[in-house]
């Protein structure tokens, strides 16, 4: 019996992808490693989830979009959205007029009432407590007519476009209003938002697979891609080896490892592109005893032990070693989206002299010739925290490891589970944590982990000129950029951290792909821009 | 028989219900805390991290949340899933038929083509095919799954583009397609998982069916069978080959749980959308509901695994019931 030309004919019919396929639309696979649960602008805080962000920023617009230059401060950095334009009548008080062309996609005019009623929502603590504190700048917000709506302020400062337009995107009042969060939680309208934005809704798959549809009726301009299917894929393996295969056209985070860069690159179908990151990685020092918060800890509450840590680390070294051209190092914690990142100096150089100096001067000698610093009888030993789930931090971890042993620093690596990680930093049970934080565009969210009273502030780290330096460059109603420096430069000498590493985060998208625009602090929140090349529309329209 | 068989089954759901016990208190034991996965993405207030955990009942003490949970799970509700935020009823209902399916191909294609390979060595025993043979099945045994998958997700679907490297349908594929578009198309995208657990499966089955296999050709009676001039073929199945089945009924009973749970890492590797990397999404997420819910399926699938092959064994040993 002849096999071999059964098994060819096998391996034929298994290449033929199936004939019947919808009608031609164009369409955008993107893979995602955490599906979306709750798609819906303002509930969306109370689920924590990126991941819904990003969704429902395909369907739902703000007043106002912050541009690509990021800028948080002023009203320079803003392109108008639902708001056509935005007048100031006072210091404090901020006039939007909505576009008159802006519908819901049941086809309901979009109006000042559902600006009034979300804002509503989102400044009520039942509702969201984060959010509302997010707005607490906010005093009124309320409709004159049918499309101008106006904000006040309980004072001038620089960011309060910022503060109006992106954090609050408007919600349909004529399908929700007089709903309490529970009877929203579980409305159809959580299963099936009705937005305003260039997508709408079509169906979700529990965690398989998000399918959203062109408004072709969408005021600004039709969608170039008429489909956008969000599929999720645990893995990290799993979602590169569907945009290898053609299975995807889009993919976030092909880097780490940068072996990826090679593979993506290999295949000719598809292109790399690099977006500033909002996320930062650091080694938080505590400056509090771990087995008792009430001290403080004994050889990190020492400025003169950390600043010798920061300038024992080769810190560009490490970055490149692990993320190559990806990533760089901040001076502070200031993501490369972040806007004061253009006006900061470069970070410290390393200086292993300097750091050796700074630990005798604080008593850290080698006294016993075994290379390691010690005082009085004990070694200079500390342990550094680092969560199993990140290849990064792993990585750098081991490189920390060994250039801080050559500086006479024992350290012990615990790489945990992320989830305890969490536990043990919120807990303020460690003596380094490898922290990675993501960061809104706004500089105003360093008060969270680098204020004294802020709600992040795990290790403890107090500076009242720091406080000072940011509140004053919070409410200034100038772009504050000398304000911030200074707050950064005292940061910096204070070295409450190691910051490490502000990656950039690379994009695999296929090539058919024109207009490619990807936003850091929401990847596919101008999809909507792109289109497909002339004559790259495949028979499957993919 | 049937006294041996209540005893049986009596065992059976004691021991279901002491692991009901031993991993709600075991899985609130561990360290990590559901909801801190929420909150790691944005911000939360702590506020708003109260009312979740008020939400999701895990302000209660633990006592109190177990008596909830199995008065819940007595009305076949496994409470809400903090990571879906659906029922963790209709989750498993939704994820049932990808496993099923996964898991009844692996299981069909071991347990024949694994019991016939092993046969075909035992005959064969010493020969090139038997040498052959047990090396590929000592390959296959040897070879981790999730890299196996890795190899030929990589050879198939990227390098050959002959198999679509995962997931359990083409997402361009019109719903309103004829049923045998659809079929070939569930077809190709599980190949690939299949093959990869099946490939490992294989190579156990085989390797406890020839041995098994060995010491039944050895006994008396297929002497004698072949002795009175009965075909090589009916004595080989007809008489030793019952008296080989022993041990993989064992195996059975021990492969019947990954009816439900798939394989984990096949299931993340090739993105499917089974049991079994929804169970693994749960771990790390700590969604106790979902947690709790794959737990006791797998668990009552453990059990009832055990029970079918203790029957069978009964069944085909009297020794055994009457013991």
């Amino acid at each position: 019996m002849h096999r071999t030309p059964f098994v060819l004919a096998i391996l034929a019919a298994a290449a033929c992808s199936p004939a019947a396929e919808r009608p031609a639309i164009t369409t955008a696979v993107i893979a995602v490693g955490e599906s979306a649960q709750l798609p819906v602008p303002v509930l969306l805080s109370s689920s924590g989830r990126s991941a819904d962000a990003e969704v429902a920023d395909l369907m739902f617009l703000r007043l106002a979009a912050l541009g690509p230059t990021h800028e948080t401060s002023g009203d320079r950095g803003f392109e108008p959205q639902l708001a056509s334009g935005w007048t100031r009548r006072d210091s404090v008080t901020l006039a939007f007029d909505l576009d008159s062309r802006a519908r819901w996609h049941d086809g309901q005019p979009v109006t000042a009432r559902d600006v009034v009623f979300t804002f509503g929502l989102a400044r009520d603590t039942m509702f969201s407590a984060t959010l509302s504190g997010l707005l607490h700048r906010i005093t009124d917000v309320s409709a004159e007519g049918d499309h101008r709506v106006v904000v006040r302020f309980a004072q001038p400062y620089a960011e309060q476009l910022y503060d109006a337009a992106f954090h609050v995107q408007p919600l349909p009042a004529h399908l929700l209003q007089g709903q309490s969060l529970e009877q929203l939680l579980r409305s159809d309208f959580v299963r099936s938002p009705v937005g305003n934005g260039p997508y709408r809704w079509v169906r979700s798959d529990a965690g398989k697979v998000i399918e959203l549809a062109a408004d072709p009726a969408f005021f600004l301009g039709t969608p170039g891609i008429g489909r956008v299917l969000i599929r999720t894929a645990d893995d990290g393996d799993a979602r590169l080896n569907m945009l290898l295969a053609g299975e995807a056209d889009a993919l976030m985070a092909v880097v780490p490892p940068l072996a990826n860069v090679e593979r993506v690159n290999a295949t000719g179908r598809l292109s790399l592109v690099p977006v500033p990151s909002t996320t930062l990685g650091y080694l938080l020092f505590n400056q509090r005893d771990p087995t008792a918060s009430s001290r403080p800890h004994p050889i990190l509450s020492d400025v003169r032990v950390r600043r010798a840590l920061v300038l024992a680390l080769d810190r560009r070294a490490i970055t490149h070693a692990v993320l190559g051209p990806y990533g760089s190092v901040p001076y502070g914690p200031v993501s490369s989206v972040l806007w004061i990142s253009r006006i900061s100096p470069a970070a410290a150089a390393p200086d292993t002299a300097e750091a050796r100096r700074l630990l005798a001067a604080a008593g850290w000698r080698d006294s016993d010739g075994d290379g390691i610093a010690d005082r009085g009888g004990r070694p200079l030993r500390l342990s550094i925290t680092v969560p199993a789930q990140s290849t990064t931090r792993k990585a750098m971890a081991a490189l920390v490891q060994e250039q801080l042993r050559q500086a006479g620093v024992q350290i012990d690596l615990a790489v945990i589970d992320g989830k305890i990680q969490g536990e043990r930093r919120k807990a303020g049970q460690f003596d380094i944590d490898f922290s990675g934080a993501t960061q809104d565009p706004t500089p105003a969210g360093l008060t969270q982990s680098w204020t004294c009273h802020g709600g992040s502030n795990v290790a403890h780290f107090c500076d009242a000129v720091v406080d000072s330096l940011i509140t004053l460059a919070i409410v200034s109603p100038t772009p504050p950029n000398d304000l911030w420096t200074a707050a950064l430069d005292r940061l910096e000498a204070d070295a409450p951290a190691a910051f490490m590493y502000t990656p950039v985060t690379v994009f695999g998208v296929s090539n058919r792909f024109a207009h490619v625009d990807i936003r850091p602090e929401s990847p596919w929140v101008v999809l909507w821009r792109w289109s497909v090349k002339t004559g790259r529309d495949s028979a499957r329209s993919r | 028989m049937s006294r041996w068989l209540l005893a049986r089954g009596l065992h059976a759901v004691s021991t279901f219900i002491l692991v009901v016990c031993l991993l709600f208190f075991l899985m609130r034991a561990v360290p990590g805390d559901p909801l801190s996965r929420l909150s790691e993405d944005r911000p939360m207030a702590p506020r708003e991290i109260a009312a979740l955990r008020a939400r999701y009942g895990l302000d209660q003490p633990v006592g109190r949340q177990f008596a909830a949970f199995v008065g819940g799970a007595l009305r076949g509700d496994f409470g809400t899933s903090i990571e879906y935020r659906r029922p963790v009823t209709s989750l498993v209902v939704d994820r049932i038929p990808a496993t099923l399916l996964l898991g009844g191909t692996v299981l069909v294609l071991n347990f024949t083509l694994g019991l016939w390979l092993g046969v075909r060595q035992a005959v064969r025993k010493g020969s090139r095919t038997d040498r052959a043979l047990e090396a590929a099945s000592l390959s296959g045994y040897s070879v981790p799954s999730f890299w196996l998958g890795l190899l030929l997700a990589w050879l198939f679907a990227i390098h050959w583009r002959l198999l679509p490297p995962g997931g359990m349908h083409d997402l361009l594929l019109d719903p309103a397609a004829p049923a045998a578009t659809r079929a070939w198309d569930l077809l190709r995208h599980l190949a690939l998982p299949a093959l990869t657990l099946s490939l490992v499966s294989i190579a156990a089955t085989m390797r406890y069916q020839r041995v098994a296999m060995i010491e039944a050709l050895r006994f008396p009676f297929v002497q004698t069978a072949r002795a009175k001039g009965i075909t090589e073929q009916r004595t080989v199945w007809r008489h030793a080959w019952p008296n080989a089945l022993f041990p993989v009924i064992t195996l059975f009973g021990l492969w019947l749980p990954v009816l439900v749970t798939g394989s984990v890492f096949v299931e993340q590797v090739f993105a499917w959308p089974g049991l079994g990397s929804l169970a693994a999404g749960a771990v790390s997420a700590r969604d106790y509901p979902v947690l709790m819910g794959t737990s006791l399926l797998v668990s009552g699938m453990v059990i009832i695994g055990g029970l079918v092959a203790d029957v069978l064994y009964a069944a085909l040993d009297p020794r055994i019931r009457h013991a």
